[in-house]
């Protein structure tokens, strides 16, 4: 008995020390200014205000800074799913010379530290004529989030019995009939979490953006924020905690609603069968 | 007419080949069934059939037609599965009605053709549910439904009864076979179970390690097989398969083996004196008195028959089938004696060819089968 309620405190004790310093934020962002600094500090707010959201949206780049982040995350996420879901079939399906190799190969390139890969890549860009462009952190993140995609979905594409396939194909659909008519409707739940890991790498994503884009027309969110309200004398805690609260949400609906296809991406691969 | 003909068909994966030049004609409308050991050739065969693997070399014709390059969808042909392959997103309507949409017919027309063979499986009330939804048995009916609703011109079955019940399974051997016999359709039918293949085929294809090695009606796989492998392979009990010399006294043969010296049945002209091995059924052997003489080791019963296992000198095993009512203690000491007219002997090595001299000549069609049977 003791021992439960010792862990239950435990694991409380664990959640309310994640939790606080997102519930700090909310908190902050609807503080006003004056009360941001008392000492000691009030618990929740005397006077609840939206004057930073106000701010935030009609002061600031943050919509400027949030389209290009919706754009960018959903442009990735489109390209690494397109690019992942044909390249799994092609390694589960398909016999040829260098197939495992190739998909370790694959993984061995999400294993090398982002660092490594960061100034080749802006080089690579650079000579492209793509650099400052929304267009080259697509091509920067799909290069992270593919082999991790292409491994997810691999595992998923593998959980679905061969048979099928040939059942569509003797039923007289093309091989592309028969992806899109059994493959597809199969590996829906791959594909949602494979989107959603994608969409939440690019939406979080921070040290590329930095570095491969530096004019406020292209910046996504991470940076944009960073950039616009946290200078070397100044953090404007009021706004940052209002644009933290604003870049949080898109994520937090999406999570709900995507939720259990989300834990069975965790769990595929896991166990056969 | 749909006969299906495999000419000189090999199928090699990289160094393995599954099948060794398969020289087979099935005629049209007929009931075959491919049987063998797990690892023999025969699903290849089949999927070889349907356009699903490519023979590496030979060619495959589905009626006049060489169906070599041709893709699945095109051969006018239905298959079931093992696992019976159901869609899993779509409802048993929608499972039935896809081969029909494939091939484009129109939704007002697959409307009535799904009912129809609903009605054939006693399907119409599960239209609606999805394949997670319904018995083993159910999905199987589902399963042929999507092969039936098309009416092609060549069945495909993989082992299609293998995940069912006992019970069931004998239920749906006589429905395929009443199927078979309404629809008139040619038929080829994989298995393991010998009792599937004998029980329901017109001709079997007895396989082994990608060979032919048999393809008969049932009664003469069971009477007259074709050599050692099909022996031993058909027949439950097992044929009892004895090696021993072979000799021969003007013009009359001898069989000597362990604790068993016999003279032989009449054989084939290219019987050779020297190794070979006896072949005997279990219902061939009479226990009580005889020639032979062994000690019981242990007796079976299995309700309409008992099998009594007998051991021989050098621990040679013997098994014979006798009536219910026949029993023998274990050690208790026994003579029997073998039916020379019935017994069969093989060349020497696993898959000895038979000496005996044919009752029956295998190179003949079903068609003339079928008229020496009933003539």
């Amino acid at each position: 008995m003791i021992r439960k309620i010792a862990f239950n405190v435990f694991a409380w004790g664990i959640v309310l020390a994640v939790a606080f310093p997102l519930f700090w934020m909310v908190v902050t962002s609807v503080k006003p200014q004056f009360e941001l600094f008392r000492r000691p500090p009030t618990f929740l707010p005397e006077t609840y205000t939206l004057e930073h959201y106000w701010r935030l949206l009609s002061q600031t780049n943050f919509l400027i800074y949030f389209r290009n982040s919706v754009i960018l995350s959903t442009a990735t996420t489109l390209t690494v799913v397109a690019i992942a879901t044909v390249g799994a079939y092609s390694l589960v399906r398909f016999r040829y010379r260098g197939r495992e190799s190739m998909a370790f190969l694959v993984l061995f390139t999400y294993l090398l530290p982002s660092v490594v890969l960061i100034i080749p890549l802006y080089l690579l860009l650079v000579s492209m004529g793509l650099a400052n462009t929304i267009f080259s952190l697509v091509i920067a993140y799909t290069t992270f989030a593919l082999p991790y995609a292409l491994w997810l979905l691999r595992s998923f594409m593998a959980g679905i019995p061969e048979d099928l396939e040939s059942a569509a194909l003797v039923d007289g659909a093309t091989r592309l009939g028969a992806f899109r008519d059994v493959i597809l409707p199969q590996l829906l739940p791959g594909i949602i979490s494979t989107a959603l890991f994608t969409f939440i790498l690019s939406w979080n994503e921070y040290l590329y953006a930095l570095v491969l884009v530096n004019s406020d027309s292209a910046r996504p969110l991470t940076t944009g924020v960073m950039n616009m309200l946290v200078s070397s004398f100044n953090i404007e805690w009021s706004l940052l905690m209002a644009a933290s609260v604003m870049m949080s949400v898109p994520l937090i609906i999406v999570f709900a609603f995507l939720q259990s296809y989300l834990t069975r991406g965790f769990g595929a691969g896991g166990v056969k069968g | 007419m749909a006969e299906v003909t495999f000419n000189g068909v090999v199928k090699s994966f990289g160094s393995f080949t599954a099948v060794h030049g398969l020289d087979l004609k099935i005629d049209h409308g007929e009931f075959v069934s491919l049987l063998g050991p797990s690892g023999c050739g025969k699903t290849t065969t089949l999927r070889m059939l349907a356009g699903l693997d490519f023979p590496t070399s030979g060619t495959i014709s589905i009626g006049a037609r060489i169906v070599n390059d041709i893709a699945p969808g095109e051969r006018d042909i239905a298959m079931v599965f093992q696992s019976y392959a159901l869609y899993p997103h779509m409802t048993v309507a929608g499972n039935i009605a896809y081969p029909l949409k494939k091939r484009g017919i129109p939704k007002a027309e697959r409307g009535p053709m799904v009912h129809k063979t609903a009605e054939l499986l006693q399907l119409t009330d599960l239209l609606d549910r999805k394949p997670r939804q319904l018995s083993g048995g159910q999905q199987q009916r589902v399963a042929l439904g999507r092969a039936l609703v098309r009416d092609p011109q060549v069945f495909l079955l993989d082992e299609p009864l293998s995940n069912l019940d006992a019970k069931l399974r004998g239920y749906m051997r006589v429905e395929l076979v009443e199927l078979h016999r309404r629809l008139g359709r040619t038929m080829v039918y994989v298995t393991h179970d010998q009792l599937e293949a004998m029980t329901m085929s017109d001709r079997i294809a007895v396989m082994e390690g990608g060979k032919l090695r048999q393809f008969a009606p049932p009664d003469v796989v069971y009477t007259e097989p074709a050599n050692r492998f099909v022996a031993g392979f058909i027949g439950t009990p097992a044929m009892n398969l004895i090696d021993g010399t072979l000799s021969s006294e003007g013009g009359a043969w001898r069989f000597d083996g362990p604790g068993i010296s016999l003279s032989c049945p009449p054989l084939a002209d290219h019987a050779d004196a020297g190794p070979a091995c006896l072949g005997v059924r279990p219902e061939d052997i009479a226990f009580g008195e005889g020639p032979i003489s062994g000690v019981v080791q242990v007796v079976e019963k299995t309700g309409h028959e008992n099998i009594v296992v007998v051991t021989l000198a050098n621990d040679i095993r013997l098994t014979g089938r006798v009536p219910a009512g026949q029993y023998w203690h274990p050690g208790e000491a026994i003579q029997c004696q073998i039916d020379v007219g019935r017994a069969h002997l093989f060349a020497e090595g696993p898959s000895g060819v038979r000496l005996n001299r044919p009752a029956v000549d295998h190179g003949i069609s079903l068609s003339q089968h079928k008229a020496q049977s009933s003539g």
